[in-house]
Order: C-alpha cells, then sequence, then structure tokens
C-alpha cells in the first residue's frame, strides 16, 4: 500500500497477485508473461505458478514464522 | 509450558471478551447491539496477535486478526500512548465492510505496552446513500457510507473533539451513533481494567509468555484436527444470484488442498469483482474460511491467532472474493461470507462427512430502514437481521430459524421493534415446508409480515436465495427460497420488489419507500438435507406433520409419506 508523502491519504492499493493481501513494503516483483506482477512471499510465487500450470495436486508447506 | 496457568488464563480473558460484550449490550443505543448482539469483543498481544475472543459473531472474530494486524502497521507503536482509543472502519485496510467498527485501546502497566482491548461493532447508521448502510444498489465504497482510517478517537484519556464532530457530522442517527461508539470505548475501557488486573495477579513475565503458549496449544490442536483428514484437493461452488445491479448469478468456488497438517483454501476460478455490493474483502474471505473450518474441527481449540497459523487463504484481488477499491462491498459480510463458509464446509464433507452439514439459508436478510418518527420527533435507522434455516447434519436436523452462520446474532423482539419503530408486526413465522427433505432435514425459514403504522419508511435490502437454493449433501433435498414481497394499502395483491418498484432485483435494492397502510412480507429460505429421505425416520416425519413444519402434500411429496388423521 502506497500513501501520499504527507501520510493523509492512499495513493496506490498494492496486493499480492496471488493471496490478495496488502503488501505494506517493496514486496517481490516476478515477470510472468511479459508483464511485472507483484508478490507478498516466495510462497506465493511458487503456489500461483503450480496452479496456473496446472498441477492437479499441489502440496507446498506453509513458511513457519 | 504451565498448562493449568494456561488453561485458568485463558478461560480468565475470555471472561473479559465475554464482559466487554455485556457491557456493551447493556450500554448501547441502537437495537443491532442491545438486541441484535452484532459485535465481537477480543484481546490481542503487544504484536496484534489475537489472544481471546468471545463468541458473539463469527464473521468478526475470524476477520480480526487481519484488521488489527493491517492497523499496527499503519499506527507506529511508539506513537502509542497510554489512554490512546483508535477507531477503525476501513473495508480497504484489513476491515470488512463500513459499517464493522473497530475500537482498540492499548494496555498499558508501568509505562510498558502489554496487550490491546478491543471492540469491533456493527454500527446500524453510517451515512451513504440509504439509511441503515445496507444499499442493495450500491456501486462504489463511498455509497455505502463513511469511511474511517485507523485514526485516534481519543489520545492519553481525552476526546479528540474534531474526530467526532466529522463523525457524528456524516450520519442520520448522531444521538444513537453517539451513544453507540461511547458503549463500544466502554467495553475497550473494561477490558483493559480487567487485562491490567490480571498482569497484576500473575505477573508480567507469566502473563506474556502464557499469551504466547496459549496459541502455540492452539496452533498444534488446530494442526492435529487438520492432519486427520485425508490430503487431497476438495473443490465446491455456489453461487449468490444477483449482485443488485445486473441480473446474473456470480460463481464463489473454493479448492481446498489438504497437505499433512496445513490448508490452503484457494478461492482462484470465483466470479470477477461485481458491479454491486456483494464482493468481499480478503478479510472477509479469510474470516468466512475460519468460519467454515472451526465448524469442522474440534470446537474445544482456543479461538486465537495461533489456531489460524496452519490455515492459508488466497483470495484473487479483482475478484468477488477479495474487492478492489472502490468497489462496493456491504453486502459480502452478510451475503458472501456465509456462502464462502458454505463451500468451505462442503469442500471438506468430501474428507469429513460426518462433520458436515448442507447449506444454509446463507443471508443475513438485512432489511434496513428509516424515517422520522411520527411521535418520537426524531430520525431513526434500523438495522434487522433475518433468520434462516441452518443445514441438515449426519445426525440431527438443520436448526430452524437461526441466524445465518456468520452471524450468531439475535432477532429484535416484536415488543421491542413495535416500541422503537412505527411498524407493526403482523406475522412472525416458521415456514411449512421450506426445509430441506433429507435423512436430517434442513432447518424451517422464517417470515415475518410488516405493516406501516404512520409516515413514510425508506427501506433497503440485501438479500439472496429468492432464486437459487440451498444445497443438500448426500442425497438431500434444496431448502425453499426467500422472497420480499409488498402489498400497497387497499390491495390484497402480494407483489415482489422487482414489480412493485420496477428494480433489478428483488433481494438487493435501494430507497423504496413504504407508505402508511403497506404491507412488507420478508420471507428468508430454509436449509438443505442432509442424507436421502428415503431414510427419514417414519416418527420423525409424523412429528414434523403435527407440529405443521411438513404439510400433508409435503410429506408425500418429499417422504413417500402417507400422514394419518388423528
Amino acid at each position: 500500500m502506497r500513501m501520499s508523502s504527507n501520510g493523509y491519504y492512499v495513493e496506490r492499493y498494492l496486493k499480492c497477485a496471488n493471496c490478495g493481501l496488502l503488501i505494506h513494503d517493496a514486496g517481490l516483483t516476478v515477470e510472468r508473461g511479459g508483464k511485472p506482477l507483484l508478490f507478498c512471499s516466495e510462497w506465493c510465487i511458487e503456489w500461483s505458478a503450480l496452479r496456473d500450470s496446472g498441477a492437479e495436486n499441489i502440496r507446498l508447506p506453509l513458511p513457519r514464522a | 509450558m504451565d498448562v493449568v496457568t494456561m488453561n485458568i488464563l485463558d478461560s480468565t480473558l475470555v471472561s473479559v471478551c465475554r464482559e466487554m460484550g455485556i457491557s456493551l449490550m447493556k450500554t448501547s443505543y441502537s437495537t443491532i447491539f442491545n438486541e441484535g448482539l452484532d459485535f465481537t469483543c477480543a484481546l490481542a498481544d503487544a504484536n496484534g496477535d489475537m489472544i481471546a475472543v468471545a463468541e458473539f459473531c463469527p464473521a468478526q472474530i475470524g476477520g480480526m486478526p487481519l484488521v488489527i494486524k493491517t492497523c499496527v502497521k499503519e499506527i507506529p507503536f511508539d506513537t502509542i500512548e497510554e489512554g490512546d482509543v483508535i477507531l477503525h472502519n476501513d473495508p480497504y485496510r484489513g476491515g470488512l465492510h463500513v459499517p464493522e467498527h473497530t475500537f482498540f485501546k492499548p494496555i498499558f502497566l508501568d509505562g510498558r505496552l502489554f496487550a490491546f482491548a478491543v471492540c469491533i461493532g456493527h454500527v446500524a447508521e453510517i451515512g451513504g446513500m440509504v439509511p441503515g448502510g445496507f444499499a442493495g444498489e450500491a456501486t462504489e465504497i463511498f455509497h455505502e457510507g463513511l469511511r474511517v482510517p485507523p485514526i485516534k478517537i481519543k489520545k492519553r484519556g481525552k476526546d479528540v473533539d474534531e474526530v467526532w464532530k466529522l463523525l457524528l457530522a456524516n450520519v442520520r442517527t448522531p444521538r444513537h451513533n453517539y451513544g453507540d461508539l461511547r458503549a463500544m470505548i466502554g467495553a475497550v475501557d473494561l477490558g483493559e481494567q480487567r487485562v491490567q488486573e490480571v498482569i497484576r495477579k500473575y505477573g508480567e513475565a507469566v502473563f506474556s509468555q502464557t499469551c504466547a503458549d496459549l496459541m502455540d496449544y492452539s496452533e498444534r490442536r488446530m494442526r492435529a484436527e487438520i492432519a486427520a483428514l485425508p490430503d487431497g484437493k476438495y473443490s465446491f461452488s455456489d453461487t449468490v444470484e444477483n449482485d443488485g445491479i445486473e441480473n446474473k448469478p456470480y460463481l464463489l468456488h473454493v479448492s481446498m488442498h489438504v497437505q499433512g497438517d496445513e490448508i490452503v483454501a484457494d478461492f482462484s476460478g470465483s466470479a470477477r469483482q461485481a458491479r454491486g455490493p456483494i464482493n468481499a474483502t480478503l478479510g472477509v474471505t479469510t474470516g468466512a474460511t475460519y468460519n467454515g473450518l472451526l465448524h469442522m474441527t474440534d470446537s474445544t481449540i482456543p479461538k486465537n491467532s495461533g489456531c489460524f497459523r496452519p490455515i492459508k487463504v488466497v483470495a484473487p484481488p479483482g475478484s468477488v472474493v477479495n474487492v478492489d477499491y472502490p468497489g462496493p462491498l456491504v453486502a459480502g459480510n452478510t451475503e458472501t461470507h456465509p456462502r464462502l463458509a458454505g463451500i468451505v464446509i462442503g469442500a471438506l464433507s468430501q474428507a469429513a462427512p460426518l462433520r458436515a452439514m448442507a447449506a444454509e439459508s446463507a443471508t443475513g436478510g438485512n432489511f434496513v430502514f428509516g424515517g422520522h418518527h411520527p411521535v418520537q420527533d426524531e430520525y431513526y435507522a434500523c438495522y434487522d437481521l433475518m433468520s434462516g434455516g441452518w443445514g441438515g447434519r449426519a445426525d440431527a436436523d438443520g436448526n430452524d430459524t437461526v441466524i445465518c452462520i456468520n452471524g450468531n446474532c439475535r432477532f429484535n423482539p416484536t415488543e421491542v421493534f413495535e416500541t422503537r419503530f412505527p411498524f407493526r408486526v403482523e406475522e412472525f413465522a416458521m415456514v411449512a415446508d421450506s426445509a430441506g427433505p433429507g435423512k436430517f432435514r434442513g432447518g424451517l425459514g422464517f417470515q415475518r409480515v410488516l405493516a406501516v403504522v404512520d409516515a413514510d419508511i425508506t427501506v433497503s435490502q440485501c438479500t439472496d436465495r429468492h432464486h437459487i437454493h440451498s444445497w443438500g449433501l448426500f442425497g438431500g433435498g434444496e431448502g425453499g427460497n426467500g422472497a420480499t414481497l409488498v402489498r400497497r394499502a387497499g390491495s390484497e395483491e402480494w407483489l415482489t420488489v422487482q414489480q412493485a418498484y420496477n428494480k433489478v432485483s428483488s433481494s438487493k435494492y435501494s430507497n423504496i419507500i413504504l407508505h402508511a397502510g403497506d404491507r412488507a412480507l420478508v420471507r428468508v429460505s430454509g436449509g438443505g438435507g442432509y442424507g436421502d429421505p428415503g431414510e427419514r425416520d417414519a416418527s420423525r416425519i409424523a412429528e414434523d406433520v403435527r407440529e405443521g413444519f411438513v404439510t400433508p402434500e409435503g410429506a408425500r411429496r418429499d417422504y413417500g409419506f402417507e400422514p394419518t388423521t388423528p
């Protein structure tokens, strides 16, 4: 989420292209199909790639804190 | 970990949350709080993780962790002081929908921040294009009421007057809103006081360590529950019948990926964002997923952020399950949430059939209205929740006529309703034959007929299942549909809202006017059945016929049962 310089308003709502979580920091940008996509984590990059590749039974352990 | 202390502290903190809620119920002005109980109270640790919550409104329980986390990202800890109260209702910053106002109060002891007392409640009137908040024809967030980013409404114990004036200038019922917001602040004040007492009793180190242990314990319990499910991908779908703007259905789809002791709920494949207000925020979709899972797992797991750690929600942005700014969304929390919780249960019914239930009404009913009260000489607004049938289960019929799965709220009692608002209640009834047939039938739907006593009333509604039925499971049948009908004064003819007011939808509409003597009939659907109706115990069918829950014709049609004349 990108705020105005004085913090009074939101300039842009930035969300993870996979899970939809609001991204408050720089996030992770990956090029897919010729366009940049913003993700919140390596897990989301990998999950979306597996799902979009048509994998039927995806297994991808969640990152532990 | 001291298990005994942990259990005692867990019960104590949950009791604090319950006491906060009771305080809010007893001191608020609006019926949605003091009768409907449409609120939840919780405690969070200094990191913003939820450590305890009372069992009021499940939509808010599941949504709360994301609300808290998003707020603490915007208000740095080093700017939070003792006596501050933070207010927030912005759906685009972790919130659920604009009516849902969240108050946070930091809990300090000897200058150190230990926790937050949190109260989230559905404020009945919030400005916007309709009295009562549910604009069925909203096409952007600005139609739905005043949006409040995380701001301090009290600083170091003192009101921020400018914030109060701004808030109360933008609603139709400022006196009631003032009372309701004060009641919510009273709840977090009470939470602060009680938690300070707990920390003094147990000591700072024991309190902090036990809260961490408690969340780890809930995580282990939830992981054990998930691990008991067979690994695999389980998918399920349902639809919302329209969005109030376009008369077409919107698909909701989930694939539940059970992988060891973790679950990924992936909602990819759901419809693109709707133009009307049925869109869900990520907070709503996350809360609905938790809600569905909590129905399918051990109910004794302490509800805190720990039990949600093994669950990941994937909700694509720009879809009906994760609305992008500035899309409308007020009905996402009441119509789409229960539908999402339902498809989570439906998907997992393939892995754990004995724990599942068929579809419920899956609508808040959301009959909202307002106007100038001729006796009280004051503007009023009401958010009136309606009840429907829940789904049949593996060992029991569905609950009859209760608030849908995301609410856990209560009806307005008729006496209170008629005293507060210029309607007379002419009928208040469960609907015969509305329950989906099954070995265990669905719960009965409900209907109410309201007559306008005096003066015009402006009515809006966001509901669903007027055309799409609640589904059955394992051979169970569909539940009966809902309806909203209007009969003009002096007429005998009941018309749908579509017919009477030329609206796109009879289930989602804004600002129809009812005049003195007009009547509205609001019906909410019944639940789906579970199991083959042919396996239903004959004595149960006979009892349903005797009670008037199933007509003799319905018994013959759905069960092949011939009632005997007593």
